[in-house]
Order: C-alpha cells, then sequence, then structure tokens
C-alpha cells in the first residue's frame, strides 16, 4: 500500500456520524458553498522529540481553520446574529471537526480540544463570537469529538496573517493540568476584511514532557501560607 | 538526523475571485524541523561528510508524507530550506540542493523536473514562500505558484527546517496564455 493509499483508507476511515468533511460529498459541498467558504487549511504537527528527548507519550497536535465570507458586514450592532448562526455554525462545527478528526487518525485518539475565531476588520468581535460561543458550534464540535468540557478558546479581529494562539484542554476532564497546552494557528491571507476565520483544534496527548502535578498532587497554597501580605 | 519536530499543512482553496474551485485545489507542505549537522563546528569548509550523512535521509522522510498529505498526483512542486539564526544558509543549501535529497520526491511523484527552492535563514516563526513548477515542464506557466509556510517555534538558532511542498493542480482560476504563444 503507497502512502497515498494509507492517507485515504484513514480519511475514509472517518465514522460516519462524524461527517467527514474531507469527502467530496456533493451534499457537503453544497453546504460549504452555501457558507461561503473560500478556503480550508488543515496545520498537523508532530513533537518527536522536545528538550532533546522523545515525550513519554508522543502526541499530535491540529487545527483546521476555515475562511468564510461575514455574512454581517454592513450590518448594524443591533442586527439579531442568531438567524445567520443557525445556518452557518452547524456547518463549519461538521466540516471542522470530521477533518481534525481525519488528520488525528480517529475521534477516540483526541484528548484535548479547542476553538477560536478571527473577524476580519469590517466585521464586529461579536460575530466572531456569534459562529464559535453557540451551542449551534460549541455543542456539535462536543459532540462530533466525544467530549464532555466546556471548550476554551481565542478569538480576535485582525489583518490577514495574524497569528492566534489557540488554547486546548482535556475534552472530558479540563481540569486535567497535563493537557493545558497551545498550538498557534494562521492563515496567510485571511481573514479579509469582510471575512472571518473559524479555528478548531485538537490535541491526541499532553504536553511533550508534562510535570507540573495536578490538583490531585498539589499541596495546599495560600497567601497566607507563603507570608505574602 | 535528530528531528524535532514534524509539521503538515494542507491547504483547499474553495473559491478563487469570488467564484467556486471545483475540485478544490489541494496545496500541501511537510516540513522536518532538525538539528543543524554543523551546528557549533565553526566555519567548516568540507560539507560533503554531513551532506552524505543526511540529505538522503531528509528527503526519505519527507517525499512520502508530503504525497501522502496531498492525497492526489502531484502536478507541481518545490522545496525549501530554512536556517536557524547561528547557521549559514550554505548548510541549508547543502541539504536540498543535492539529488539525493531530491530524487525521492522526484521518483515519488513520476516527476523529472528540477525542484524550485526558497533557501533563507531566520529566527523561530519565521514567514517563508516555497515556490512550486510542474513537476515534468517547468515553462507550464498555469503551475508557478507559492504557498506561505509559517511554524511558530521553528528554526531554533541551531536548526534547520526542510520543507517539501506538492500541489494538485495548477494555480485555482489560472487563466495566463502558455508561454508558447509569446515565442
Amino acid at each position: 500500500m503507497t502512502a497515498v493509499d494509507t492517507a485515504r483508507v484513514r480519511r475514509t476511515g472517518t465514522p460516519p456520524d462524524a461527517a467527514s468533511g474531507t469527502g467530496p460529498a456533493p451534499a457537503a459541498r453544497g453546504a460549504r458553498s452555501a457558507v461561503g467558504i473560500r478556503k480550508v487549511v488543515l496545520y498537523r504537527e508532530t513533537v518527536l522529540a522536545e528538550n532533546g528527548s522523545a515525550p513519554a507519550r508522543p502526541s499530535e497536535r491540529a487545527t483546521v481553520a476555515a475562511v468564510l465570507a461575514n455574512p454581517w458586514v454592513g450590518t448594524g450592532p443591533a442586527t439579531d446574529l442568531a438567524p445567520a448562526v443557525e445556518v452557518v455554525a452547524p456547518v463549519l462545527a461538521q466540516l471542522l471537526t470530521g477533518r481534525l478528526i481525519d488528520a488525528l487518525g480517529g475521534v477516540d485518539r483526541i484528548e484535548a480540544f479547542g476553538k477560536a475565531a478571527l473577524v476580519g476588520t469590517a466585521g464586529e468581535l461579536e460575530h466572531a463570537g456569534a459562529l464559535i460561543h453557540t451551542p449551534y458550534f460549541g455543542n456539535l464540535m462536543r459532540e462530533f469529538l466525544g467530549g464532555e468540557s466546556i471548550i476554551c478558546f481565542a478569538d480576535t479581529r485582525a489583518d490577514a496573517g495574524e497569528t492566534l494562539v489557540v488554547p486546548m484542554w482535556h475534552k472530558t476532564h479540563a481540569a486535567t493540568r497535563s493537557h493545558y497546552q497551545t498550538i498557534s494557528a494562521r492563515v496567510p491571507d485571511a481573514p479579509r476584511p469582510d471575512e472571518i476565520v473559524v479555528i478548531a483544534a485538537a490535541s491526541t496527548g499532553p504536553r511533550p514532557h508534562a510535570r507540573i502535578g495536578d490538583r490531585a498532587t498539589d499541596p495546599v497554597v495560600t497567601a497566607e501560607k507563603l507570608e505574602i501580605s | 538526523m535528530t528531528v524535532r519536530k514534524i509539521v503538515t499543512i494542507v491547504e483547499e482553496v474553495c473559491a478563487e475571485g469570488g467564484r467556486e474551485v471545483t475540485p478544490a485545489a489541494r496545496v500541501a507542505v511537510v516540513a522536518a524541523v532538525i538539528e543543524n549537522p554543523w551546528a557549533g563546528q565553526g566555519f567548516v569548509e568540507d560539507l560533503q561528510p554531513g551532506i552524505e550523512q543526511h540529505a538522503s535521509a531528509v528527503g526519505a522522510l519527507l517525499a512520502p508524507q508530503v504525497l501522502a498529505a496531498l492525497d492526489a498526483p502531484a502536478e507541481a512542486y518545490g522545496k525549501a530550506a530554512i536556517v536557524g539564526l547561528d547557521g549559514e544558509v550554505e548548510h541549508g543549501s547543502a541539504l536540498i540542493h543535492t539529488l539525493k535529497f531530491g530524487d525521492h520526491f522526484r521518483k515519488a511523484a513520476n516527476a523529472t523536473t528540477l525542484l524550485p527552492a526558497v533557501e533563507k535563514r531566520g529566527p523561530a516563526g519565521v514567514v517563508f514562500d516555497i515556490p512550486l513548477k510542474h513537476v515534468t515542464d517547468a515553462t507550464i506557466r498555469s503551475h508557478h505558484q507559492t504557498v506561505e509556510v509559517r511554524l511558530a517555534d521553528a528554526p531554533h538558532p541551531g536548526e534547520i527546517v526542510i520543507a517539501l511542498a506538492a500541489a494538485a493542480q495548477g494555480r485555482p482560476q489560472q487563466r495566463l496564455a502558455p508561454l508558447s504563444t509569446e515565442r
């Protein structure tokens, strides 16, 4: 089997309910064009060595970014965002999580997640928030990725090419300290002023050499105990 | 060869110039962040032993991965060597400007042309553009394109980023007259 075949098997091996974004299914493509997606960018990194040695548990991290037309450009601050959110956000949740699952080798391998949005300069930050902070995105992303935690996030308004550092934490136990981590996301030519970049991020494991304890091992630390007045 | 990190990027352009691109135009990049083999050795006159030791291995590592990421036959391709601040650009060039490196990609992609390249030195997070040209005829104008890359924490001063890029097609909405029409 060639490397290309292997990748194809991995891509088509996505569980059907996770709605793979990579398949050229006409319905999915239609939905994408209906929400005005210009570009989809996958970034995946595998850390083989950190500070000179291999991680005990090597993990892969990935982001998938979709660049779409801001549906609210030119509208005022009193505009009800809900109608467009209900149409656009579920398409994004399905597309982005499908790609993440494919890129990381299956939903069961994903241990941590996060989300982010960058709105172009002709939009409001509220527009970015509208696409990632409602159940039409967040609940679906959690469901598709088999999570239970609230999904941590970053958002900003920026020119094209801005780097956004996306936080992630454990998908079922958000307080798991070993899984607090971030990944840098950047699309070189987006967002244009009238666009929004929506990003889903995930990791298959903890930080490379996680060793800063956890709530279960922490001593009791208070200002009084440390004699900080 | 010590590899710290491998990065895969796949860009799909679904629309360009306000018109749909069907099928979406795919470009893939795979980059390995490696230790500069000549780091800390001062001026090394003869780079050949290091080339013999590493160039083929890096090419063999990256070529299958970039084709797997593209998941389609490559019609255009390119390469990059980005040297960390303590190294010489010559170190990056040494690793990629040898058939020992490029032949892995050329054979896997059924390609015949030389790989266009970017070589530069920069800090971690430096932005670089990888030029791509057609895999069998570097004069095919529709396939001249570039892909922009940035790795947030590489190269460190003693590292080199080596990357391969592959495109499944020419530019989205390409519509320039071929070179032959101007001759």
